[in-house]
């Protein structure tokens, strides 16, 4: 996929970034920082509590830049399928953007009020944030998508809000559309890169897969079929056929009694969807963090990477926004782990 | 030489409702910079315009959907961009604003109609092609719209890319797809199932982007009854466009003067927006700082004389030695160095302060594609290229020009006409005549060219105050010194006279002086310090030996162009007639092509690597003024 040269820098790239990587240790140490001194450390100490709402942004987009950084470094030796396939995962941004915009149209925001939402993104992704925030409502935002990469989930959309406003669905397409894009971008890699790879998407999909189907089928009441149409193919260890058999179950434990042993190991017997969404999490980042130490393929090895770093910036960002709302350490150390609530 | 020399910091002092009109004015000077750090914050505490800019953005986003809207219908873009306001109120902008949102609201229904238009088209095209396809099979279409106790039945469209996921969660609830039609975005589908409580797939289908494709009633009774009903649609739906068209014209012409006034008042009020954090203010009072060459200033007052509306005061310095990496430097604006500038931009900014290596790039770039590529036809050619292509390579005609006329002049010097030595005699020599002689100058022009960048170097530490760096760093005088005295010494030992005692002195002497420098520097363990001090001194070493080496492709791809341009007489000389001719052209075309391609990448991977590495930071910022018609 690379060149040896290119390899080489890669490697020496992600020894480097690794190391810079925040482990569990350091988030906890951060936890136990006195509020003050940790939003000082992080340079949003603001005397007299003004503009909080405007320095939050400022972080989030600050620890969005760091990981586009890091991405354009590891972008530059690669190409063909492999570089595809990262600018696809950095695309996730630009979903985040779409349904911010969405939303915000279709809740009659002013642009100004939605662009403050919207996360600043490198020219390589090709949104036009200002073309669209210029539209009167959510109807003129689909006809602008038209004719770009999201034209067909446009037509799509245009036709299905004409009958219900509801943007669930738009957001689950949205989703749908991204790890299917995802997953085709696979096909083209080759060799160790494709097997390596294939494990570690297959993770992200199942994760994606049981965490939805759960809240389709028993939180938002979805009738088995539709659940299943929205669900994601090429699943690592919960495959489309078994999938079908889950969604017909009529409750959430007999959902959970028919996956896959190696799935059950990781939810130890967990039931509310919150905690199998971070034992789920906490299983793909020990996964990422092996393909990252250990494997073979420099493109998963990237991949993974880039996971790890993105679970490092939510929980960041999630300590901080805790910190300035004046959360308490419990309720922090719950939201970041929701499991502890479970095990107590 | 210097970038940015006469680049002056300009405070610009004045009433707050003349600062849209100071950007209007320094725009059209097109050599004003904002500066937005906040050097004024703490006397004029508000950044202004936020309201201006929301404005401008608004009304430009309704100007652009006007002019996407009637893009088509105005064909040679009536709705051009035109010349921009030289004159700009608030007033003026409010207007506009309300206006284009006024024009908008009135045109907004001609684009839900247009789209609703191309809908209901594609939905008769699909019809269209559905009852043909369904035509073979032996089944009462008409059924397809009836509601049946036991069957459910749909005949409709869905985005190909679905289709796959929709079949397998139909399956779910006991339906599945009788035919199928795939293209490239919707596919035309005809969906069967059993009519009962609990099995009906209304949300998978809506989840799924299905579109029903409504049968027309004449349907039930015959074909012929359901082409004319088609037709009859198709045409409606041809009236209902020409309508809409006309309609859309009659607005546009109505509209058109004022929508162009529009956009030339938006033109104007643009150049403000870039203003940013440049501009400060508190109460009625305002200020505008930003670079500006010091050439411009008397052209920026008459400007600012002739827009402003109230008094304003300019307060210009020089920028302060702490300033420096700050400053942005101006690119080199003479005309036949401006596409060497923007060679220079491909690898960095020069830093204001430093020495712009534009102009000795230009030179050296000259000197060695025309020592590389000397011939005096092919040269022609180059240079007639850039005069044909001149409108599609703009700035870089010149550079065509120049490289052609180096070639030229190269090929008199060699004799060389399209790779015939026989049509001129050489006013120097023919490259094959003395080979070893050309790798020599080649050599000789190395260690020029490499001495040049460690004075360049030298010189910008220097006058950036880092004497350290002016004597030790890469490039720097110690190198220098050290590269000249190892050279000496190798000369010597070229002429037996044996490597030289004071050469072989000065270089260890200089070498003492690098390693300890490296070692003082250093923090690592003993062991590790030994090593990486080893092995630092050693690449400096041989770096400053392989730099010089790699000037002798210069001499090597003038070789080359002779042994190429031999290759090409040879195989046209076992040719006869009109044959022989044809490869003498095509050949030549393949020598200037593909050779004068790779002497050019070869020249500049000299002048990136080998120079600009040595003595060039390329950090600076780059010099963005404020522009009219962005």
């Amino acid at each position: 996929m690379t060149h040896a040269a290119d390899q080489a820098y890669l490697r020496t790239r992600l020894a480097i970034m690794r190391g810079r990587l925040r482990g569990e240790e350091e988030l906890n140490a951060l936890i136990d920082l006195p509020p003050a001194t940790l939003l000082e450390g992080f340079g949003l100490h603001s005397p007299g509590g003004l503009g909080q709402e405007r320095l939050l942004v400022s972080f989030e987009q600050s620890l969005l830049q760091l990981w586009l950084d890091e991405l354009t470094t590891l972008l530059r030796p690669l190409r063909g399928p492999a570089r595809e396939i990262l600018m696809q995962w950095a695309r996730r941004y630009e979903l985040f953007n779409l349904k911010a915009l969405i939303r915000g149209k279709l809740n009659g925001m002013p642009a100004a009020a939605i662009r403050e939402s919207l996360f600043r993104l490198p020219a390589f992704l090709a949104l036009d944030h200002e073309r669209l925030l210029q539209t009167d409502n959510l109807d003129e935002l689909l006809r602008r998508l038209d004719n770009g990469p999201y034209g067909s989930l446009a037509r799509q959309a245009r036709r299905r809000f004409a009958e219900n406003q509801d943007p669930f669905l738009l957001d689950a397409t949205l989703d749908q559309y991204f790890y299917t894009e995802l997953s085709h971008r696979l096909h083209s890699l080759e060799g160790e890169d494709l097997a390596a790879m294939t494990a570690l998407i297959g993770r992200i999909v199942d994760r994606h897969n049981l965490i939805w189907m759960l809240r389709y089928r028993y939180n938002y009441a979805l009738s088995p079929a539709q659940a299943f149409f929205l669900a994601i193919d090429h699943g690592f260890r919960i495959g489309r056929s078994r999938l079908a058999r889950l969604v017909e179950e009529p409750s959430l434990e007999q959902f959970l009694a028919g996956l896959p042993d190696s799935i059950c190991g990781i939810l130890g017997g967990a039931t509310r969807i919150l905690v199998i969404e971070a034992r789920m999490k906490s299983d793909l980042a020990a996964y990422a963090d092996h393909c990252l130490r250990h494997g073979t393929s420099i493109i998963a090895a990237v991949f993974a990477f880039l996971i790890l770093r993105y679970y490092e910036i939510n929980d960041l960002f999630a300590i901080v926004q805790a910190r300035m709302a004046g959360l308490d350490d419990d309720i922090l150390r719950e939201a970041l782990h929701p499991e502890i609530r479970e095990a107590a | 030489m210097i970038a940015g020399r006469d680049l002056l910091h300009i405070t610009l002092q004045m009433m707050r409702d003349d600062l849209p009109l100071a950007g209007l004015a320094l725009a059209r000077l097109e050599a004003f910079a904002p500066d937005d750090r906040p050097l004024l914050a703490e006397a004029l505490p508000e950044v202004p315009g936020q309201g201006y800019r929301d404005c401008v953005q608004s009304a430009r986003g309704q100007l652009d959907r006007l002019r996407r809207l009637f893009a088509a219908c105005s064909g040679d873009g009536g709705l051009c961009t035109v010349a921009p306001h030289l004159s700009l109120t608030r007033e003026q902008l409010e207007e506009v604003q309300s206006w284009l949102a006024r024009a908008w609201s009135e045109c907004a229904p001609f684009e839900v109609e247009q789209q609703r238009l191309r809908d209901q088209s594609h939905e008769l095209g699909q019809l269209d092609k559905s009852l043909d396809e369904l035509s073979g099979l032996d089944l009462d279409l008409g059924q397809l719209q009836e509601e049946h106790s036991h069957l459910n039945l749909l005949l409709g469209l869905v985005p190909s890319e679905n289709l796959r996921r929709l079949e397998r969660a139909l399956a779910l609830s006991g339906h599945l797809i009788l035919k199928e039609t795939l293209e490239q975005e919707s596919s035309r589908v005809l969906i069967a199932g059993p009519n009962q409580p609990g099995m009906e797939p209304g949300e998978v289908l809506k989840a799924a982007g299905f579109q029903p494709l409504v049968i027309p009633k004449p349907f039930r009774s015959s074909p012929e009854e359901i082409r004319k009903e088609l037709d009859r649609r198709r045409h409606g739906l041809a009236r209902q466009e020409t309508a809409l068209r006309q309609k859309m014209e009659e607005w546009l012409n109505r509209n058109r003067e004022r929508l162009t006034e529009a956009g030339a008042v938006l033109e104007a009020a643009l150049p403000y927006l870039d203003v940013g954090g440049a501009a400060r203010c508190r109460g009625p009072l305002a200020a505008m700082q930003g670079w500006l060459p010091a050439s411009a200033l008397p052209e920026a007052r008459r400007l600012l004389d002739e827009h402003l509306r109230h008094p304003y005061f300019l307060v210009q310095r020089r920028p302060r030695l702490d300033e420096w990496p700050l400053t942005p430097a101006p690119p080199t604006d003479h005309p036949w160095l401006r596409p060497f500038a923007l060679l220079v931009r491909q690898y960095g900014v020069p830093r204001f302060g430093e020495i712009d290596p534009t102009l000795l790039f230009a030179l050296s770039f000259a000197l060695m594609f025309g020592m590389m590529f000397g011939d005096l036809g092919q040269g022609a050619c180059l240079a007639l290229f850039g005069l044909w292509q001149r409108r599609r390579l703009g700035n870089f005609t010149r550079l065509f020009l120049i490289a052609g006329a180096s070639s030229m002049a190269f090929g008199l010097l060699y004799g060389s006409v399209f790779g015939s030595e026989e049509l001129l005699s050489p006013l120097w020599m023919s490259p094959l005549k003395d080979p070893i002689l050309l790798l020599k100058i080649a050599l000789g022009w190395g260690v020029v060219f490499l001495s040049l960048g460690s004075l360049l170097a030298i010189g910008n530490r220097l006058l950036a105050g880092d004497l350290d760096g002016a004597l030790f760093d890469t490039g720097g005088a110690v190198h220098l010194l050290l590269y000249l005295s190892l050279l000496g010494g190798i000369l010597g030992m070229a002429k037996d006279r044996g490597f030289g005692t004071a050469a072989l002195a000065l270089a260890l002497l200089l070498l003492g002086l690098l390693a300890a420098r490296l070692w003082r520097h250093s923090d690592a363990p003993f062991g590790e310090r030994l090593l990486t001090v080893f092995i630092e001194t050693f690449e400096l070493v041989s770096n400053a030996l392989t730099s010089t080496l790699s000037f002798l492709r210069v001499a090597a791809f003038s070789l080359n162009h002779v042994a190429l341009s031999l290759a090409v007489f040879t195989l046209a000389d076992m040719l006869q007639g009109p044959a022989h001719w044809l490869m003498l052209v095509l050949g030549n075309l393949f020598v200037l092509v593909l050779e004068g391609m790779i002497v050019a990448i070869q020249v500049l991977r000299l002048e990136y690597y080998e120079g600009f590495s040595r003595y060039f930071q390329g950090d600076g910022r780059p010099f963005n003024p404020l522009r009219l018609g962005r």
